[in-house]
């Protein structure tokens, strides 16, 4: 009998949240936009009187559970007109709302919107919501929006190196991140080797990025989650919406199906080759092509009042060709279907099953050398998600998904002359079976809780030669595993997230996770290419490993119209993959033995303050942090920085209505540099002049900054359907010569003295685009 | 893999149009380490082994030479080769003509400090016809030294080469391995990879058969110069710590004029 009490005291204290109160009925329901019916997430529903509210979901959907009775609620959203509503809530039931948006920006009023990870309550930190405003009014390089390079600009991102893409998260590798487009894995998320990226602005709706304290429905990487939702088609009015740029043209197209009830979207855009042809002065522009393009599409339709189909999908690809020299091209293509389902004002459940590949093929034709290159990564997920809104204080996540992972890696083969030995690598596969359960939680009005766990199976599948290496990378023996499973890699990722207001204003907030990450990407050359190596845990290579911790404070100030914040991160990393010096992975069957394996930390300190509403709009960030490794093989096994090492980081953001139809934008960027390894000495080998490099990445680049200025002109609004505005940018406003990496070489009249010399990859880029609507 | 390196020197071109400006950099003066240059081969009865200290970033590179150490060489049927002081760090042994499947170690002694390493000499392949090639790249025309023979089947082979332009110093272009083009007839493109060649140009071209670890040091030398982020010293056969390395290789040399 004892042992049964024991248990029942806390047991019935942790079930009693969900046994929900006879004296109270859920209210519930949609909040949409009143012109185009889309739903909008993160509008805030609260009563009046007593601030009891709720935030709707991506989809719309929102609930509050009340005492039964009348009450007042205000319905808001940024950028719309608030609504006042008396309803009588006598039993459960739905009420929708539709919300006008604002015509003239100029009347846009303070908002106490919750954005997540900003408001005083929410337990999710580390996290950024990023709505497509926010993305269109930071100016760019060559007057293209582009989110990957806005988020650059937070605390605790940076940037992979000056115009590229790949972006680092609190001291992380590039590989370290899962970039999802609604729900797909993107495995290259750049154009032209990381000038652009390879996200339409105009196809999409809002992006979510998670530094720390990710929750457990998310897991595959290990250092951060980029959830990006592609927008759904306007289900009320056809309208389209495009630009012409100095780089690029787009076009985005959507409409109903059927009126009210389904809706497409359609977006494209293209560069043009010869634009940045002529910035290459390339003479011999008439068998060459540079370009790149993606399409984006997207179906919504209601199948009922209670269930919605989703379909989406992306085509992208870049092609470089220098007459008969080389070729290449690569691309991703994304495919995701997604069921939802409301069972009840409580129960939703969202079924997704999802394709998502990679692929490049490089190749050299010529008289005398012929061959080709190619390599394929791909994968298919099915998910199943539930989640239970027990009551304002109670909401269960759970769910369970298999991705079948598989790596086609770089087979080499040969056309017209054989100047190869066609080669074919064995393809690697695996599957990633994933569980998870969480439980956001308010025990008190204080204290809010979101804790859970994520179980992981990574199975290596068999039917592949398995080989072990000795200390130096070499072959020692060879194993053809012929079962269908060669090894399991079982593991728990607990999870949690939890703060503590301390007044009105203010919170702690304080967050811990552990991840594992399977796929791993190998690359080892300043820019991110298409070609860096992808592969899968296997026998040899075991997972990659993170554990977080974060704590933090929030605050907001002058009646919400500021939101500061200060979080201290800690990671530790765990089997880190490096590559051996001088090793090429390519087409080669024994590369596993090319790989290193070590241990990394990675710490820091971020601020942010952020204006949100008034004429003058923007936000400061500034990061103070640490990245380092440990391999045995590279430095001697001692602790060296890692390439991301960056110690002072900071942006600052600003956005100024200046009139009715002018708005400036300006940001400006200073970082220290990277760390780097220059010589410390140099000899003499065979009339050669070598460089002596004693530690790895003991020195820096020199110091970053930058600043973009961008005005907007829009024209006032007639009454005509198509409406246009300009938009001038200058990139690099006071043409800082800032290195981009730096070159050494002998003195051209004593070779004897050696030079360095900074390569510096943009001056001052002046941009022009034009933008429609209709 | 060629492809990776076209492809990163086509993103390099890229970078061309932008600007590049002389800078002054702090860099720190390591300790000087010993290295040992010994490059052997089978072209004349002549060897020379270099032995030398690294130096200052800002330092001139050529005096640096170690005036008494002791060098010998001994080979697998231990005849052994004990190499004089010539000037300038250069060792130098007047009747050596090395063997092509014999081992050869080598041993010498800097300060009380013992550096050896050993190397068994590859055979030659020959090489069945040479030219001169032209490539067009942005407007500008570039010309490569073309060698062309037929790779052993199922043999690991290494090749490595320097070049000399109008009578000036030999210097190291490129080391090439058959991972990709065993066994089958093969073209290797070979040009200087500071001074562009231009018609009238007279070139000579080595060519050595080396071992894999000779052919390992190079590969990582030319990996160190493509944008690579984290270049490193190229991996030593010769122990204690020495910079440098040790390859007794096959060679023969080709006199190639560019035509006007």
């Amino acid at each position: 009998m004892r042992p049964i009490i024991q248990y029942f005291l806390p047991i019935s204290l942790v079930l009693s949240p969900f046994i929900v109160s006879a004296q109270e009925a859920v209210l519930s329901g949609i909040v949409r936009d009143a012109s185009t019916g889309k739903p909008l997430n993160g509008a805030v529903i609260i009563t009046v009187n007593d601030s009891i509210g709720a935030t709707s979901d991506l989809r719309g959907y929102y609930h509050l559970s009340l005492p039964r009775g009348t009450h007042r609620f205000a319905i808001s959203y940024i950028g719309y007109q608030q609504q006042i509503a008396t309803i009588e809530l006598l039993q459960s039931h739905e009420r929708n709302f539709e919300l006008k948006p604002f015509a003239n920006r100029m009347d846009e009023v303070l908002v106490s919107a919750k954005e997540k990870g900003e408001s005083v309550d929410d337990p999710h930190m580390s996290t950024v919501h990023l709505t497509m405003k926010d993305i269109k009014d930071v100016p760019v390089l060559f007057g293209e929006k582009d989110l990957l390079k806005t988020i650059q600009l937070l605390p605790g991102v940076q940037s992979g190196g000056e115009g590229s893409t790949n972006f680092h998260v609190r001291g992380s590798d590039g590989g370290q991140n899962l970039i999802l487009l609604d729900q797909a894995t993107v495995f290259n998320a750049s154009h032209l080797f990381g000038f652009f990226s390879i996200f339409n602005s105009d196809a999409i709706k809002d992006v979510q990025l998670y530094k720390g304290g990710i929750p457990a429905q998310f897991g595959g990487r290990i250092s951060s989650v980029l959830d990006i939702s592609m927008l759904d088609g306007n289900k009320k009015q056809f309208s389209g919406e495009g630009g012409l740029g100095i780089i690029a043209s787009r076009i985005k197209l959507e409409g109903p199906l059927t009126q009210d009830k389904s809706s497409f979207l359609f977006s494209a855009r293209r560069s043009y080759a010869d634009s940045f042809l002529k910035l290459a002065k390339s003479k011999d522009m008439d068998n060459n092509s540079l370009y790149f393009y993606d399409l984006n599409a997207k179906l919504s339709i209601n199948l009922g009042k209670r269930t919605s189909l989703y379909l989406s999908g992306y085509h992208g690809k870049d092609n470089l060709k220098y007459s008969d020299l080389f070729h290449i091209a690569w691309g991703n293509s994304t495919a995701t279907a997604r069921l939802n389902h409301q069972f009840n004002d409580k129960i939703s459940s969202n079924t997704s099953l999802i394709y998502s590949g990679f692929n490049y093929q490089a190749g050299v034709s010529s008289q005398q050398i012929d061959f080709q290159v190619a390599s394929k990564i791909r994968n298919a997920h099915a998910k199943q998600d539930f989640s239970y809104y027990a009551n304002a204080n109670n909401t269960i996540r759970l769910g369970l998904g298999a991705l079948a992972q598989s790596i086609k890696p770089a087979n080499l083969s040969s056309d017209k002359i054989q100047s190869v030995n066609p080669t074919t690598i064995e393809n690697q596969r695996g599957i990633d079976l994933g569980g998870y359960i969480s439980h956001e939680w308010k025990p008190t009005t204080d204290l809010s809780l979101q804790y859970g766990v994520h179980v992981r199976d990574f199975i290596v599948l068999g039917k592949r030669t398995f080989y072990q290496f000795d200390k130096n990378g070499k072959p020692v023996s060879e194993k053809r595993d012929n079962s269908r499973i060669a090894k399991h890699y079982i593991n728990l990722e607990p999870r949690i997230s939890a703060s503590l207001v301390l007044n009105e204003h203010s919170s702690l907030k304080a967050s811990y996770n552990r991840i594992v990450q399977n796929l791993h990407q190998l690359t080892n050359t300043t820019a991110s290419l298409p070609t860096d190596q992808y592969v899968l845990s296997s026998v040899t290579i075991k997972p990659q490993r993170v554990d977080q911790a974060v704590l933090g404070y929030f605050r907001t100030f002058a009646n919400k119209q500021y939101d500061f914040s200060v979080e201290a991160y800690y990671k530790r990393l765990g089997n880190q993959i490096d590559i051996r010096n001088g090793a090429t992975l390519q087409a080669k069957a024994y590369f596993e033995g090319e790989l290193l394996f070590g241990v990394g930390r990675a710490y820091g300190l971020e601020g942010y303050l952020r204006k949100n509403s008034g004429r003058l709009k923007g936000w400061i960030s500034y990061t103070l942090s640490k990245s380092r490794r440990k391999f045995s093989g590279i430095n001697g096994g001692n602790w060296f920085n890692a390439r991301q090492d960056r110690t002072h980081d900071l942006s600052v953001v600003a956005n100024y209505v200046l009139s009715n139809n002018w708005t400036l934008s300006g940001t400006f960027v200073f970082n220290t540099g990277n760390a780097v390894t220059f010589p410390s000495g140099k000899y003499l080998v065979n009339g050669k002049s070598m460089f002596y490099y004693t530690e790895r990445n003991g020195y820096r680049m020199p110091d970053y900054h930058r600043l973009d200025l961008s005005a907007t002109y829009d024209p006032p609004k007639t009454n005509k359907r198509f409406h246009s505005s300009w938009t001038i940018g200058i990139y690099n406003a006071y043409n800082r010569k800032n290195a981009y990496t730096i070159d050494f070489r002998e003195n051209k009249t004593n070779p004897n003295l050696t030079e360095a010399y900074k390569i510096i990859l943009f001056g001052i880029v002046p941009s022009v685009t034009w933008n429609f609507k209709f | 893999m060629n492809a990776r390196q076209y492809l990163i020197l086509s993103y390099l071109l890229l970078l061309i149009s932008s600007c590049e400006e002389k800078i002054d950099l702090d860099l720190h003066k390591a300790a000087a380490r010993v290295v040992i240059d010994a490059q052997l081969s089978d072209a004349s009865l002549v060897q020379r082994i270099r032995v030398s200290r690294s130096v200052g970033f800002n330092d001139l590179v050529n005096a640096s030479g170690v005036k008494d150490a002791s060098v010998s060489i001994k080979d697998n049927e231990n005849r052994i080769y004990s190499f004089q002081y010539e000037k300038d760090g250069y060792y130098i042994h007047h009747n050596f003509k090395p063997v092509a499947g014999r081992t050869y170690t080598l041993n010498v002694t800097v300060q009380k400090q013992q550096y050896s390493s050993s190397c068994r000499m590859p055979s030659y392949v020959a090489v069945d016809s040479t030219g001169i090639s032209e490539k067009s790249l942005t407007g500008k025309t570039y010309f490569f030294a073309t060698l062309t023979f037929k790779d052993p089947a199922k043999v690991a082979n290494y090749y490595c080469y320097t070049v000399s332009i109008n009578g000036g110093p030999f210097r190291f272009t490129n080391a090439q391995s058959d991972q990709f083009n065993d066994g089958l007839k093969v073209t290797h493109y070979i040009s200087d990879l500071e001074t562009d060649l231009s018609p009238g140009d007279e070139v000579v071209v080595r060519r050595y058969c080396v071992d894999e670890k000779a052919y390992r040091y190079w590969n990582e030398y030319q990996n160190n110069n493509l944008s690579n982020a984290a270049p490193s010293n190229p991996k030593s056969n010769i122990s204690n710590n020495a910079l440098g390395y040790f390859s007794v290789a096959s060679l023969k040399e080709y006199k190639l004029k560019i035509g006007r």
